[in-house]
């Protein structure tokens, strides 16, 4: 009985050809539709989330407990050295930058300004944010030399564009900054402007970059102990960073240090972008319902043209149940076939949007960070989505008609035109 | 006859407590001499202060030089990152300088009450900027060997103290507390003072601990190496020029 009923289906669709392709073309087109507007808004988010985490944030980062709610000199993370040698051997992890922050006060030409001072290791820093490329004039910081000479050799230093600019201090000018010193000295030293980075909106316009050395030596902390206030890490893929903050996490043993996602460390961003993709579900769903809609259409037509086909199945003594499945199975093997001529029109046009984009005329600028073009990307999600959601409405709205056929008194349906 | 002296040895009796004047002039007194204990007409003076936090502790040898109440240069001798660092106090302003970036920094009044190298000092208390006699409203009361000098501000003064309280003893006329206390008469800090030694001359504690009580395990020990009272110093030592020199 079973198979009966699936080789009448499978007669019923190949019996009427252009009726068929009429319903799978209808339903196909809804899932590339559905298809390619995720690829391209989940792509887009990702490729925002990419070029924000490789600003500055990276996509985990670790601190000592509480430093992100209460930053503090003395929170540090010890045995930082033991630590990046352990995480840097890790497959997904791309780079690991150690950090020391201090605020300070600056000293230019004759103005003083508050700068956010940042000791970093210029190569892992190079590999893990995108540093390096901001250098706008001068070259990108260098470990100093250790110095041979008695002459005082000042630290180099690069500073961010507006502090440079209030400052008025530009590539080779000294810089002095004040702050306080990790044994409760006033930190006090001149440095060497060596570039200036970033433009006027971006998140480095009042920084200053030193090297980690110089950073040791301004603070008094000793030099051989490695501690450090942050570690940003940069993963091969962004989606990964939950799962591997708290893996590392529970890796770690160590209640004193709190690894966070990026999702964490700057949560009013990703917050705001949660907000922003409510917002495009609501368009999404708009696009679901126009699809559903289209299924609808062309099941229903499809039944009722057969209303007298089925008054004969009831009048030969099929049962009722036997009519309704019939009907959905129909409409299930319609649905499955319309997502795989769906996927095979939409997979291409996926790829070259993941691999090429679509670069935008004018570029958006969010937060000092320029996006400049739409990428689409290709995930189990982007595929997986549209399937469910035209397999479902399919069968949603083959199951009012199912249920009429199924009840369907012989004699009505036989008189039915 | 008796009529009439009993009233009067009443009255007199009644006016007895006015006697206590006489009292606040004494408290003013000693209490100007608590003013001056540290610093005479002028002094110099070879110190040690030692600060203890939780997060690291270090120790500084500094010499100072004073005249009256007005005038305080500090200079910082030791450890080798800090030397040279100095202070000046003139009159009401006061300068920080900075040989490493060579700078003189100005301290704003709002900063008085800042620390002072990261000691449990306040800038203010480094440089006694208020007098204490001419600021303050001074009682005594006697407590077993020592006087208690509670000093309430005037009305006119400007301060962030409510209340500050000394412990003097009776025989030596040194102090061995002093007490600070906020608006609202909680205890803030207490200052204690030990190790009387002779300097010069002159007897005073030689050592001074000062407890914040808001911040559980912080210290600031200053201990009197060397003193000098009462020596000339000359018209050099107060300028901003000598602030800046290099030695």
């Amino acid at each position: 009985m079973p198979m009966l009923i699936v080789k009448l289906a499978f007669r019923n669709i190949l019996r009427n050809r252009r009726r068929s392709l009429l319903t799978l073309l209808s339903m196909g087109g809804g899932f590339f539709l559905l298809c390619l507007t995720l690829s391209m808004s989940e792509g887009s988010y990702s490729n925002i989330i990419n070029i924000f985490t490789q600003d500055h944030t990276g996509h985990v980062q670790i601190h000592k407990e509480n430093y992100l709610e209460r930053p503090s000199l003395y929170k540090t993370i010890n045995h930082a050295d033991e630590i990046i040698m352990q995480l840097a051997q890790h497959p997904l992890v791309l780079g690991v930058a150690p950090r020391i922050y201090s605020p300070s006060l600056a000293y230019g030409k004759q103005k003083t300004f508050p700068a956010q001072v940042i000791g970093i290791d210029p190569k892992r820093e190079a590999r893990t944010t995108r540093l390096e490329k901001k250098v706008k004039q001068g070259h990108y910081l260098i470990n100093p030399r250790i110095k041979e000479t008695h002459q005082p050799v000042y630290f180099p230093a690069m500073i961010g564009f507006s502090l440079a600019k209030n400052l008025q201090l530009s590539v080779g000018d000294e810089l002095v900054l004040i702050s306080q010193g990790i044994d409760g000295s006033i930190a006090n030293d001149i440095f060497e402007v060596v570039a200036i980075v970033g433009d006027a909106s971006s998140y480095e316009r009042m920084n200053v970059y030193i090297s980690l050395s110089a950073m040791r030596a301004f603070l008094s902390m000793p030099d051989d102990s490695s501690k450090v206030h942050e570690l940003a890490l940069i993963l091969s893929n962004q989606n990964k960073a939950r799962e591997f903050a708290a893996n590392t996490q529970s890796r770690f043993n160590n209640k004193d240090l709190s690894v966070d996602p990026w999702q964490v460390v700057e949560s009013s961003f990703y917050k705001s972008m949660q907000a922003d993709k409510k917002g495009s579900y609501v368009s999404m769903g708009i696009i679901i319902f126009i699809v559903s809609i289209g299924v609808l259409n062309t099941i229903l037509m499809g039944t009722l043209e057969r209303t007298r086909e089925f008054g004969v199945l009831k009048a030969i003594g099929t049962r009722p149940l036997a009519v309704f499945t019939l009907i959905m199975l129909e409409s299930f093997v319609l649905a499955m076939i319309s997502c795989l001529i769906g996927l095979v029109l939409a997979l291409p046009i996926c790829f070259w949007l993941a691999s090429v984009g679509i670069s935008m005329p004018e570029p958006i600028d969010m937060g000092g960070i320029i996006f400049d073009t739409m990428l689409g990307e290709v995930s189990w999600f982007v595929v997986l989505l549209p399937s469910i959601v035209v397999i479902s409405s399919t069968l949603m709205v083959s199951f009012i008609p199912a249920i009429r056929a199924a009840k369907i008194s012989p004699l009505k349906a036989l008189q039915a035109v | 006859m008796w009529k009439f002296i009993l009233p009067l040895l009443f009255s007199f009796i009644l006016y007895l407590p006015s006697y206590s004047c006489f009292a606040d002039n004494d408290a003013a007194t000693l209490l100007k001499k608590m003013d001056e204990l540290f610093r005479s007409n002028s002094s110099i003076s070879l110190m040690k202060m030692q600060i203890i936090t939780p997060n690291w502790q270090r120790t500084l040898a500094m010499k100072s030089w004073t005249i009256g109440m007005d005038d305080t240069f500090i200079r910082v001798l030791s450890p080798r990152k800090d030397r040279g660092v100095a202070t000046l106090k003139k009159d009401k302003e006061m300068w920080n300088f900075f040989p490493k970036i060579n700078k003189v920094i100005k301290v704003p009044p709002s900063m008085m009450m800042g620390s002072w190298m990261g000691s449990d000092f306040t800038n203010d208390d480094l440089v006694r900027e208020v007098s204490l006699v001419e600021e303050y409203q001074v009682s005594k009361s006697i407590e077993g060997d020592n006087y208690r000098l509670i000093l309430v501000p005037k009305e006119e003064t400007v301060t962030v103290w409510g209340k500050i309280e000394f412990i003097v003893n009776q025989k030596t006329l040194l102090p061995l507390e002093q007490s600070y206390y906020n608006e609202k008469g909680a205890k803030v800090r207490t200052m204690v003072f030990s190790n009387i030694k002779d300097f010069s001359g002159k007897k005073m504690p030689a050592v001074m601990t000062m407890i914040p009580l808001n911040k559980t395990g912080h210290k600031t020990i200053i201990e009197y190496v060397e003193a000098e009272f009462d020596v000339d110093l000359g018209d050099n030592v107060f300028t901003l020029r000598n602030l800046q020199t290099r030695f």
